[in-house]
C-alpha cells in the first residue's frame, strides 16, 4: 500500500472530508456571496444536494473502480470507506429535505409539490438511501444475512437514475451540469459490464456467481 | 395587500411620499459605494442613459413595498448570454462588454422606422421617470425595483405603427465574444421577446435606462431594457438592439426553447403551476432564510390594469 492510500485510509481525514461542506457554509466564500445573501434557502438546497450528489457518484463508481484496478490501493482505501461514505450521502439527502421544507415555508406546499415528478424523485430517492442507511451497520449485516443485504442494498442503481433524473429536471437549459457529473459514472458501470460479460464468456457456462 | 386598495394616481400631489419613505438612503448609498457628493454631481457620466433626471411618477410607486436592496438586484441576475450563474453575470458583464454607444433600430410595419442612438431616443420621448415596480421571476422569487425609464406606448407613438402591426418583437444584442455565453448552450442567440400591440401599448409597459436613479447597470440590461411587470421576469428582455413591429406573433426564445413550460404570454398567474414547481406564491430576494413565502398575486397584483387584455383568453391554455 502506498502512502496516498495510507493516508486516505485514516478515519479522521474521511469524517473531516465528509464535514468540509458544512465547514465551508460558514466561510467567507459563501456568506459573503450575492447569490447566498439574496435567498440562502435556495442557495443551501442546492448546495447541500450538490454535495449529495458529488458523494454519491463517488460511492457507486466503487465497485466498479475495484473490477477495472482491482490492484490500485487508493481505489480499496476509498472501498474501506464506503459504508460511512454512503451514509453521508443519506445525511446530506435529508438536509436537503429539510431545507426544502423551509424553502417551501409552509408544510401544506411542501407536501403538495410532491406530486411533481422532479420533487417525487429526490422523495423516493431519499426513502431508499434511508433503507440502506439504517440496515448499514455489522450487525444489520449479519441480522439480514449476507445475500439479503446486498439484495437490499443494490437499492443504489434505482438512486442511481432517481438522482439522474432529479439533478436533470433542476437545470432550466439543457443537462450539461448532469452530464458532466454522470457520464463518468456511467461510463465505469459499462466498463464494469463489459468486463463482467467477457470473465462470463471466457469461463463458458461453468459460470459462478459473480455478483458482489 | 396590492395596488387596488391605496388606487395611488388618485392621490393629490400633497400626498406624494418622500423619499425616505421608500428608500433607505443611507444603506443605498453605501450599496452603490458613492459618497451623497458624487450622488448629487452625478460623476459616473459616462455610461449610456446617464445624465437624464429622473422624478418619482407618483402614479407608479408601491407604498406598501420596500424596494430590495440596490447591491441584490445588481448582483443576482439571470442573463444566460454571461453566465448561467445568477452570482457570476455582475463580473462577467462588466469586463469589456461595451454598452456605450448603443443604437437601437425601430423596424417592421411602422411609418417612422428608424436607428436611433439611445440617448437621442431617450431625448425625443422627453427624458424619463422613476416608477416602483414588482418583479417575479419564473423561478419563483420575487424583487421590488424602483426603475428609471419611459412609457412604451411614448415610443410606439414614435414609430406609428400602420394597421399591419400587431406584435412587437424584441431583439438583445448578439456578442459573442464579449458575452461567452453566447458562444454554445443549447440556446438559439439571440434572445428574442414579444409582445401584442395591445400589450406593448398598456400604461405598465416600460423601457427601463436606470436603476434607483442611475443608469442601469449592464447586469441588469444596460442601457435599455423591456420591464412588463405583470409577466414573469424572462418576458422583460435586456440589452435591445432591435423592436421590431410585426403581423405574425413572434416566436420567443423560452418558448422555443421549451414550449411545455413557457409560453408566449407568461403572465404572472399563481392558478398555472410550472410543470415543476408551484406558482401559487414566491421568496422574497433579501428576506434570509427563515422568511415565509408571500403569495404570489394575479398578474403580479396589476389585474386592475391588465386583466381586461386577456378576458377572452384561456390563460391556461395561453400560459
Amino acid at each position: 500500500m502506498n502512502g496516498i492510500a495510507r493516508i486516505l485510509r485514516k478515519r479522521w481525514l474521511l469524517y473531516f472530508l465528509l464535514c468540509s461542506p458544512v465547514f465551508i457554509v460558514f466561510t467567507p466564500y459563501i456568506q459573503s456571496d450575492t447569490e447566498f445573501r439574496a435567498d440562502p434557502a435556495k442557495y443551501l438546497l442546492d448546495y447541500v444536494g450538490l454535495a449529495a450528489t458529488y458523494i454519491f457518484a463517488i460511492v457507486i463508481s466503487i465497485t466498479p473502480l475495484r473490477r477495472i484496478f482491482p490492484k490500485s490501493g487508493i481505489v480499496n482505501s476509498l472501498a474501506y470507506h464506503r459504508r460511512p461514505m454512503g451514509v453521508s450521502v443519506c445525511v446530506y439527502v435529508f438536509l436537503h429535505f429539510l431545507i426544502y421544507y423551509f424553502y417551501t415555508g409552509s408544510w401544506a406546499d411542501f407536501v403538495k409539490d410532491w406530486e411533481k415528478l422532479f420533487i417525487l424523485s429526490g422523495i423516493l430517492a431519499f426513502a431508499f438511501l434511508l433503507l440502506m442507511a439504517v440496515t448499514s451497520s455489522n450487525r444489520m449485516v449479519r441480522r439480514l444475512g449476507a445475500r439479503n443485504w446486498k439484495r437490499l442494498h443494490r437499492l443504489a442503481y434505482p438512486v442511481l437514475f432517481l438522482i439522474i433524473y432529479h439533478q436533470a429536471a433542476q437545470e432550466k437549459t439543457g443537462f450539461r451540469e448532469t452530464a458532466l457529473i454522470f457520464a463518468p459514472v456511467l461510463a465505469l458501470q459499462c466498463w464494469r459490464l463489459v468486463l463482467a460479460s467477457k470473465s462470463f464468456l471466457a469461463r463458458g457456462n461453468d459460470s459462478s456467481n459473480e455478483i458482489e | 395587500m396590492n395596488v387596488r386598495k391605496s388606487k395611488p394616481w388618485n392621490l393629490p400631489e400633497s400626498a406624494a411620499t418622500p423619499e425616505s419613505d421608500y428608500l433607505n438612503r443611507r444603506k443605498f448609498l453605501k450599496a452603490v459605494g458613492l459618497g451623497s457628493s458624487a450622488l448629487v454631481g452625478g460623476s459616473i457620466a459616462r455610461a449610456a442613459t446617464a445624465g437624464f433626471p429622473s422624478a418619482k411618477n407618483d402614479n407608479y410607486l408601491l407604498r406598501e413595498l420596500e424596494p430590495t436592496d440596490f447591491e441584490l438586484i445588481a448582483g443576482y441576475n439571470n442573463f444566460y448570454e454571461f453566465s448561467y450563474d445568477k452570482g457570476e453575470v455582475q463580473k462577467l458583464a462588466n469586463q469589456g462588454w461595451k454598452t456605450e454607444p448603443w443604437t437601437i433600430e425601430i423596424a417592421g410595419q411602422v411609418d417612422n422606422p428608424m436607428k436611433i442612438d439611445v440617448n437621442d431616443l431617450i431625448k425625443k420621448i422627453g427624458g424619463i421617470e422613476q416608477r416602483i415596480y414588482r418583479f417575479r421571476c419564473v423561478e419563483a422569487w420575487s424583487m421590488v425595483i424602483p426603475w428609471d425609464g419611459f412609457e412604451l406606448s411614448a415610443l410606439i407613438d414614435l414609430a406609428q405603427p400602420n394597421s399591419k402591426a400587431k406584435f412587437l418583437k424584441f431583439t438583445t444584442f448578439y456578442d459573442p465574444k464579449s458575452a461567452p455565453g453566447q458562444k454554445g448552450g443549447s440556446i438559439d442567440w439571440p434572445y428574442v421577446e414579444g409582445l401584442t400591440l395591445e400589450e406593448a401599448q398598456n400604461e405598465l409597459a416600460f423601457l427601463a435606462t436606470g436603476i434607483y436613479g442611475k443608469p442601469i447597470p449592464n447586469q441588469n440590461g444596460a442601457p435599455i431594457r423591456l420591464v412588463v411587470p405583470w409577466k414573469y421576469g424572462f418576458k422583460s428582455i435586456k440589452s435591445i438592439v432591435k423592436i421590431e413591429f410585426t403581423s405574425k406573433q413572434p416566436m420567443n426564445t423560452w418558448q422555443a426553447l421549451q414550449p411545455r413550460e413557457y409560453g408566449f404570454y407568461a403572465n404572472v398567474n399563481p392558478k398555472v403551476d410550472h410543470p415543476r414547481w408551484s406558482q401559487a406564491s414566491e421568496r422574497i430576494i433579501g428576506s434570509g432564510f427563515f422568511s415565509k413565502r408571500k403569495e404570489t398575486l394575479m398578474f403580479n397584483g396589476y389585474e386592475e390594469q391588465v386583466a381586461h387584455l386577456y378576458k377572452d383568453l384561456d390563460l391556461r391554455r395561453f400560459y
